[in-house]
């Protein structure tokens, strides 16, 4: 059972008994340009379909390790309850979204923290103006 | 099960402190010493505090039966156990806190009356009744306790991360006592004027309009998405001999962090819920406190008792992690005070079993999440889908939000991502960015009219 489906007292026996490694993640939600650019790939049969098939999401897998250095990158990341790396740059998300398809690949971790001034230097533009969506 | 009814006030009756009429303000405040009113600061400025909401909701009574900046015997007894000198809960400091200079430079002294300015103008008067010194950081670290001392429910030593902690550590070691009086009442800027509704007036609302016999209070400081919603809808089936007939979302509205929702998002996503019918509006209101967070979970849940009871509350729901910031503090220590009480914070029982303790009564909930094989949104303790769940995390939705990516109904309303992106284009950014920041702490939540004070 991947980590963030456990029930809190499941999670905290299993580390404290050392069963599970630390794993976090990061979610990437496909609307639909991105799902056009994965279809057909083999990435295509990793899209899991949450809320009811509303949203479709990809999943990738990051070491505690890695994902201690993606924490120190941007001061307000964090784990949320369910093990997910959150409260990250837009510019982070989409790194690690061009990655996967320029991979094919989930296991594209490293590829993104070699990017990560780059990625840095994007977020601190965010910090100002984010533009909103276009909706009535 | 006998029928509910509207509780009383804490401690009894409802403090009001408040001088509408300019005349009489003005004689109250003729010859008192002047003092400008100024925020806690971090190190680097960075405002976390800013004392004029406690004014405020002392004065207009959220926080009854507490009048003012408290004595030292007070204070020493909300350290120790949670009590006033009078005997009733009270679960934090509510302090003015001046530097040793700003005693010096006003020269004021015990039996003097000040007359306290915010934003240039006349604000508040106070007859000083005591002036003492504090270890601002041993008011900290009793405030919110230690492993040591609350092993029931503290699991790591409060330190520099956590904001409540820094409210008090970085307080000024001098504290003035007295009662505050409000002679020049703040008028609320849009939208925060629909949403201010002091506990007199709220009674009032529920008594006779609303005509709510009973009430379950709604904590946030989130906009909500529906996880909040099924909490709401579901917490309210408790009541007597009928569920609850109204739900009293009641937002805490202070010092904000990056990466926060605007307050006005705040407001308006939860009035959305109501607006659009998702909980009907004569079952539902929205409604605001001021208050810098202390993100005390246990503690700060007995300040939302209060608040919640004096506004005409018979009912308040906890979930998980209520009020709460890092792992401080036991995941469920607010549910294991409503339930069994903490001895080491004052609790031999819960806080509503205790002699002087609160009438409302605590609704401890456990979680909401989507379950795909329910195919709705299921209470963690009635599916048994545990290995399907989609929980919801309202990080995961402010990425979405960041991304530009309408979230699905199913996980937010579309009226109150509406909300999120009116105030989106007011302040070209979705959350609480550096110049939102700026502008709140220069402007705060109110204006003042002028007021002219004739000299001694
Ligand atoms: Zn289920």
């Amino acid at each position: 059972m991947p980590v963030w489906r456990l029930t809190l007292s499941q999670w905290r026996y299993q580390k404290l008994n050392g069963v599970i490694k630390m794993v976090h993640y990061i979610g990437v939600i496909l609307d639909e340009s991105r799902y056009e650019q994965i279809k057909g790939t083999e990435i295509e049969e990793k899209v899991q379909s949450i809320f009811g098939g509303a949203l479709k999401m990809l999943v990738v897998e990051v070491p505690e390790d890695k994902s201690n250095q993606i924490l120190k990158a941007f001061d307000r990341a964090r784990i949320d309850s369910r093990g997910f790396i959150e409260d990250v740059p837009v510019a982070f998300r989409r790194a690690v979204f061009e990655e996967i398809v320029k991979n094919k690949s989930l296991d594209i971790v490293d590829k993104v923290l070699e990017r990560l001034s780059e990625i840095q230097e994007l977020a601190k533009k965010e910090d100002e103006y984010i533009p909103p969506p276009e909706i009535e | 099960m006998a029928k509910l009814n509207i509780p009383p006030p804490h401690g009894g009756e409802l403090v009001n402190r408040v001088i509408e009429k300019r005349d009489y303000a003005e004689s109250m405040a003729a010859g008192a010493i002047e003092f400008d009113l100024k925020p806690t600061t971090l190190p680097d400025g960075t405002p976390i505090r800013h004392v004029y909401r406690e004014i405020m909701s002392v004065c207009y009574g959220f926080f009854s039966p507490v009048e003012g900046s408290m004595t030292s015997t007070d204070l020493e007894g909300v350290l120790k156990e949670r009590r006033l000198e009078s005997g009733w809960v009270f679960p934090y400091p509510i302090l003015l806190d001046v530097s040793e200079e700003d005693i010096k430079s006003t020269g004021v002294k015990e039996g003097d009356r000040l007359l306290l300015k915010l934003k240039g103008q006349p604000f508040a008067v106070m007859d000083v009744e005591e002036i003492y010194k504090i270890n601002p950081e041993e008011v900290a670290t009793r405030t919110f306790g230690t492993p040591e001392d609350n092993p029931e429910v503290v699991r790591e030593p409060f330190n520099e991360k956590h904001p409540g902690y820094m409210i008090y550590k970085l307080m000024n070691d001098h504290v003035i006592a007295g009662k505050w009086t409000i002679v020049n009442p703040p008028k609320f800027r849009e939208p925060y004027d629909r949403f201010w509704l002091p506990p007199a007036e709220c009674r009032t609302v529920i008594k006779y309009v609303k005509k709510w016999r009973t009430c379950i209070a709604h904590q946030t400081r989130n906009v909500p998405h529906t996880g909040h919603e099924a909490l709401m809808k579901n917490a309210a089936y408790t009541g007597d001999i009928e569920p609850c007939h109204g739900i009293l979302v009641n937002a805490i509205i202070g010092a904000k962090r990056r990466g926060d929702y605007p307050n006005e998002a705040i407001l308006e996503g939860h009035e959305a819920v109501n607006k659009y019918g998702y909980i009907k509006p004569s079952r539902h209101m929205v409604t605001f406190t001021l208050w810098d967070m202390r993100y005390g979970n246990p503690i700060e849940s007995l300040l939302h008792g209060v608040i919640r009871q004096n506004m005409g509350c018979t009912h308040h729901m906890f979930g998980r992690d209520h009020a709460a910031v890092g792992e401080y503090y036991d995941k469920y220590a607010t549910q294991i005070l409503w339930s069994e009480g903490i001895p080491s914070f004052g609790f031999e029982a819960p806080p509503n079993e205790v002699d002087k303790g609160l009438k409302i009564i605590p609704q401890n909930m456990a979680e909401f999440w989507y379950c795909p094989v329910c195919g709705e949104i299921a209470y963690s303790e009635s599916c048994g889908h545990v290995d399907q769940k989609q929980k919801f995390s309202g990080s995961f939705l402010r990425g979405m939000v960041a991304e530009g990516v309408m979230p699905p109904k199913v996980v937010m309303r579309p009226e109150v991502y509406k909300a999120i992106v009116k105030w989106w284009k007011v302040f070209n950014y979705p959350f609480v960015n550096k110049k939102y920041l700026e502008n709140l702490n220069a402007s705060l939540e109110v204006d003042l009219e002028p007021m002219e004070v004739p000299k001694a």
